[in-house]
């Protein structure tokens, strides 16, 4: 209830100071500046004509009406300046168009915008907000951004994280995302023909093709997904007090405090895993990755000219 | 609610027009709307106004009503309830809604109310594929920015310790939140998401933040270049992995592709942990040339 009012309440302190400040602007823009039905402004419109000062007579009341489609505010000038931004609504303002602009995805436009708001809001705060997404080739963001939007089947080489394996495939672009500071890409694979999430950082090229593909009715929400299969590798791993962080980074399954459940479709993730986090954790099972652990282990070694520990 | 919303206009327009501390009973008795017979209620509707206000981000401030400090009445403030006109034009107004479609904090995009009072935009952002999460909900982050830009002391719970610092900035980097700024007289990073119960000090101005800070440099772009070391690295990526090391490469690190299609290069490793946790996941296809004790680091720790 109280919020409904503060959003109603809100839209009419914004549109009576920019009704007042372009007079002769009609009805048709300003329900589309402000998001309006036209029932809607009529509403507000004669909710503002019965209130104003105290004696509430006619010379006292606002006068707020449409007249041959154009707005017409009058007796209002205390309500003709528009309400200050609260610190939420001015930080995220702020840190969005940041952010948009370090992917090098924005538009001259957005960098202007954020200068005149930063301005007004926090004249010095340059040197003291920033949002970094880039992560992701610009060019690269762009074919895939181009891609969803005109629904072009991409060409796509990748190098999986997990097997180093490179492939050639051919990709129907459905959202482009960032997430815990990576960039994805997410769409229906033909090569796998399901849907697939690939991060932008392991493309090696990305090139449109001519053809183009019917987007779904609905596409699922953009976001790292970890979907369980028979065939994935599974490793119990205790962690450590310098290693805990790996339970809120990757998608794991807790267990106990300290020790987590941990899948992926290659054994050698969960071992890279663990050769990065040497003595501060165990692997307590999972004898493919154990098995390939030492694989690693012996390989690495091997080109430092060194011999395992005994 | 149209009672309320009507109510509320009168108060407003009256607020803002006395042009003096007005009293809690005159309000009563002036503004229509209000209740004038029953005590009980007309205070219980006062408060309730005032506090749907605040939400709003309209402060009503008390102060003496005359110099004999006897009586309290309100006011709102010009500065604390007009927004100083930024002069954005349509164009503007239009990438920053977009942006703030594409770019949410914790699941939400911003809601249409900002943009209202920036003038509105034309809102569309229908079939836009790009989209961002910057984590967590702005209620947080919202304190936070008010302590940075009004320059406030913040304190926080972290790691079950009270903490109390002087904010300098906020940056959003590899994924996380992290306030920056004087803890104790040491220059500390915190990440949000692992503090609590985040609040702005009652007075603004409370410290300057120093002309040299930028909060670009405070979290570094590379996990292995926040520490305390300070060697050159020298490495080698053979040719099947040189194009993912060159993309994760500090843009300052010196490069030679070598003729088979491999990488050496020079970097500064100011954290050795991280450095050598990001070399572990070539395995054996890259090698740490010098120095020779970073060698032996990685060696030890490979060994495990």
């Amino acid at each position: 209830m109280s919020d409904k009012t503060v959003k109603r309440l809100t839209r009419i302190l914004s549109m009576l100071p920019w009704v007042i400040a372009n007079p002769g602007t009609t009805a048709d823009e300003v329900q589309r500046r402000f998001g309006y039905s036209r029932r809607e402004l009529v509403a507000d419109l004669e909710l503002v004509f019965v209130c104003g000062l105290p004696g509430y007579g006619p010379g006292d009341l606002m006068d707020a009406y449409i007249e041959d489609d154009e707005v017409v505010v009058d007796m209002a000038d205390y309500f003709s300046r528009p309400l200050k931004l609260n610190a939420p609504e001015a930080l995220t303002l702020l840190a969005s168009g940041m952010a948009l602009t370090s992917t090098g995805q924005a538009p001259p436009a957005l960098e202007r915008a954020v200068d005149k708001l930063a301005a007004v809001v926090a004249p010095d705060v340059d040197d003291a907000l920033f949002v970094d997404l880039a992560g992701a080739e610009p060019a690269l963001l762009d074919v895939f951004r181009t891609g969803a939007r005109e629904h072009r089947v991409i060409d796509l080489t990748y190098t999986s994280i997990g097997s180093g394996v490179t492939t050639e495939r051919l990709i129907e672009t459905w959202s482009v995302f960032s997430s815990l500071g990576n960039w994805y890409v997410s769409g229906f694979c033909r090569l796998a023909s399901a849907e697939r999430v690939f991060r932008i950082d392991r493309v090696r090229s990305a090139v449109p093709t001519d053809e183009t593909f019917t987007a779904p009715e609905s596409v699922p929400p953009p976001e790292v997904r970890y979907t369980p299969s028979e065939d994935d590798v599974r490793a119990i791993i205790r962690l450590g007090p310098a290693a805990r962080w790996v339970a809120e980074y990757y998608p794991v399954e807790m267990i106990e405090e300290d020790i987590v459940s941990f899948s992926a479709s290659d054994p050698a993730v969960a071992a890279r895993l663990l050769l990065r986090l040497g003595k501060s954790a165990e692997l307590l099972d999972g004898p493919e990755v154990r098995e390939r652990v030492v694989e690693d282990r012996s390989r690495i070694l091997a080109k430092y000219g060194a011999t395992p520990s005994l | 609610m149209k009672n309320v919303i009507e109510r509320l206009l009168n108060l407003l327009a009256f607020l803002l027009t006395s042009g003096r501390p007005v009293t809690a009973d005159e309000i009563r008795e002036t503004v229509a709307g209000y209740d004038r017979e029953n005590d009980v209620a007309f205070h219980r509707m006062f408060e309730r106004d005032k506090d749907l206000l605040r939400s709003m981000g309209i402060p009503m401030g008390m102060t003496f009503t005359d110099a004999w400090e006897v009586e309290q009445g309100y006011v709102v403030p010009p500065q604390d309830y007009e927004l100083a006109d930024p002069g954005l034009t349509d164009e503007e107004r239009a990438a920053l809604w977009l942006a703030a479609q594409i770019v949410r904090l914790g699941g939400q995009p911003t809601g249409a109310d900002a943009m209202f009072k920036l003038g509105g935009a034309p809102m569309t952002a229908a079939g836009e594929p790009l989209a961002a999460d910057l984590g967590l909900s702005a209620d947080d982050l919202g304190t936070i920015f008010s302590a940075v830009a009004e320059h406030r002391i913040l304190t926080f719970e972290y790691r079950e310790r009270a903490r109390k610092i002087k904010p300098y900035g906020m940056i959003h980097r590899r994924g996380h939140w992290y306030v920056v700024g004087d803890a104790d007289g040491e220059m500390r990073a915190f990440r949000v998401d692992r503090g609590e119960d985040f609040r702005a000090g009652p007075q603004a101005e409370a410290f300057k933040r120093p002309a040299d800070f930028d909060i670009r440099s405070s979290i570094p772009a590379a996990p292995w270049e926040a520490g305390d070391a300070d060697i050159v690295a020298e490495v080698k990526f053979d040719a099947n992995v040189a194009w993912w090391a060159d993309r994760q490469l500090p843009k300052g690190a010196e490069r030679l592709t070598l003729p088979d299609g491999g990488l050496t290069a020079r970097l500064p490793v100011a954290n050795t942990d991280a450095f050598i946790g990001w070399m572990i996941g070539f395995i054996d296809e890259a090698e740490i040339v010098g120095p020779p004790e970073l060698r032996e680091q990685f060696v030890e720790r490979v060994r495990g």
